[in-house]
């Protein structure tokens, strides 16, 4: 699983670059995750995907990866050995077949 | 003619900082003796300033609107932007930077057909440039950098023979623009194999990293750019192993010759190979000034 389904229309990557971006939204998006959602003009297939943290579909659907890999972090934890090992652990358990790993 | 004292380049995983305790005894030897060595050349060649090449990561353009070069031209260079520091596990730093250099390459590359983009803002740094200056303790040595983030992940990617003839043209820029007392250092920041977001994001491709190492180390470029494809690079860890794009403009700009490694390292938790190659500058120095007449 690589580039070649690479779909750079997505909303889903301005919406990690702002997160890793901005603290306050990411403050936001813990405590209120559908309302920053509602700014991006996400397709339903793909929030759906965001919500389920379906992370094959967004793969599938034309997420880059190494967004996708920040989403997780964005998502499960950032901390070298802590957090950023579990969101590691989730990406790959979903990619590998799983799907969504809520 | 300003002359180029120092090249290499070398990975940047973020684990070498935040995940070292993880890694066995003779793991972290490879990884001390290889940013120790690196450090002291770059201390000993009294350079009066470092270009570092290295993957931008998507950590300051949008993917639409992607730079395949973005230059640092900032006074200083402070990092690493705060949402990486926990997922490194460094401190935070600030180096000197070299404005002039900084504008000079820009000028210069783009009257060598080359097109850059060039920001005065401070770049969002992750481990891209955050690894190597604290590893090769850049900061200590008061070494000023130039950091040239590049596009190593958003197709279309330029591929090995465009990042060589950037880096041709990064040689002809430096012996031709800048001024002729001036030393200068290159670093390619990068690789080795590895899978960021993938579904084998603990792969590491063995076999690839020691291949590519021995050929880098050659100085057999013609073979480099016959063998070194995007699609070669790909196989052995989708969206980073293309990274090494970055020690390939290193390579362009120096020409031909043989360098040295440090040594190779595989452990799990870096999701990363890790090897280096230091290339000698006092080899083949006479066919370089004869080309260069």
């Amino acid at each position: 699983m690589g580039l070649e389904k690479f779909d750079p229309s997505l909303a889903t990557h301005d919406l990690v670059q702002d997160l890793k971006w901005s603290p306050a939204l990411r403050d936001e998006f813990a405590v209120n995750e559908a309302g920053v959602l509602d700014r991006y003009p996400l397709r339903q297939d793909e929030r759906y995907a965001i919500e389920t943290r379906d992370f094959r579909t967004l793969y599938d659907i034309g997420l880059h990866p190494y967004l996708g890999g920040q989403l997780a972090r964005l998502i499960f934890g950032n901390e070298a050995g802590k957090g950023a090992t579990v969101a590691v652990n989730k990406l790959v358990e979903s990619l590998q077949g799983k799907g969504p790993v809520r | 003619m300003a002359e180029i004292r120092f090249a290499a380049g070398a990975p940047h995983a973020p684990g070498l900082i935040g995940l070292m305790q993880t890694a066995p005894g003779p793991i972290k030897d490879v990884v001390a003796h290889t940013y120790r060595s690196l450090g002291a050349a770059i201390a000993s060649s009294e350079i009066d300033v470092l270009i570092i090449f290295a993957n931008d990561h998507l950590a300051n353009s949008r993917i639409r609107a992607y730079p395949d070069f973005l230059i640092g031209m900032a006074a200083e260079h402070s990092g690493p932007y705060e949402w990486f520091k926990p997922w490194i596990g460094c401190r935070d730093y600030t180096v000197k930077g070299a404005p002039d250099v900084a504008a000079a390459l820009f000028n210069g590359m783009t009257r060598r057909g080359i097109r850059m983009f060039a920001q005065n803002e401070n770049l969002k740094f992750d481990d891209n440039i955050s690894v190597p200056v604290l590893l090769t303790d850049i900061e200590g040595s008061g070494v000023p950098i130039v950091p040239v983030l590049q596009n190593c992940t958003v197709p279309p990617i330029p591929d090995q023979h465009r990042c060589y003839a950037v880096g041709q043209a990064l040689g002809d820029f430096i012996r031709n623009d800048l001024p002729a007392d001036m030393r200068v250092g290159l670093l390619g920041s990068g690789g080795l194999s590895h899978e960021p977001g993938g579904s084998r994001y603990y792969f590491i491709d063995e076999d690839f990293d020691r291949w590519f190492l021995d050929l880098v180390a050659s100085g057999d470029h013609d073979r480099l750019l016959r063998e070194l494809t995007l699609e070669k690079m790909e196989a052995a860890g989708s969206s980073g192993t293309a990274e090494l794009l970055a020690w390939v403009v290193v390579l362009g700009a120096i020409g031909p010759r043989p360098g040295k490694s440090f040594g190779y390292a595989a452990h799990r938790e870096f999701k990363c190979g890790v090897g280096a190659v230091q290339w000698d500058m006092d080899a083949n120095q006479p066919k370089l000034c004869a080309a260069a007449e």
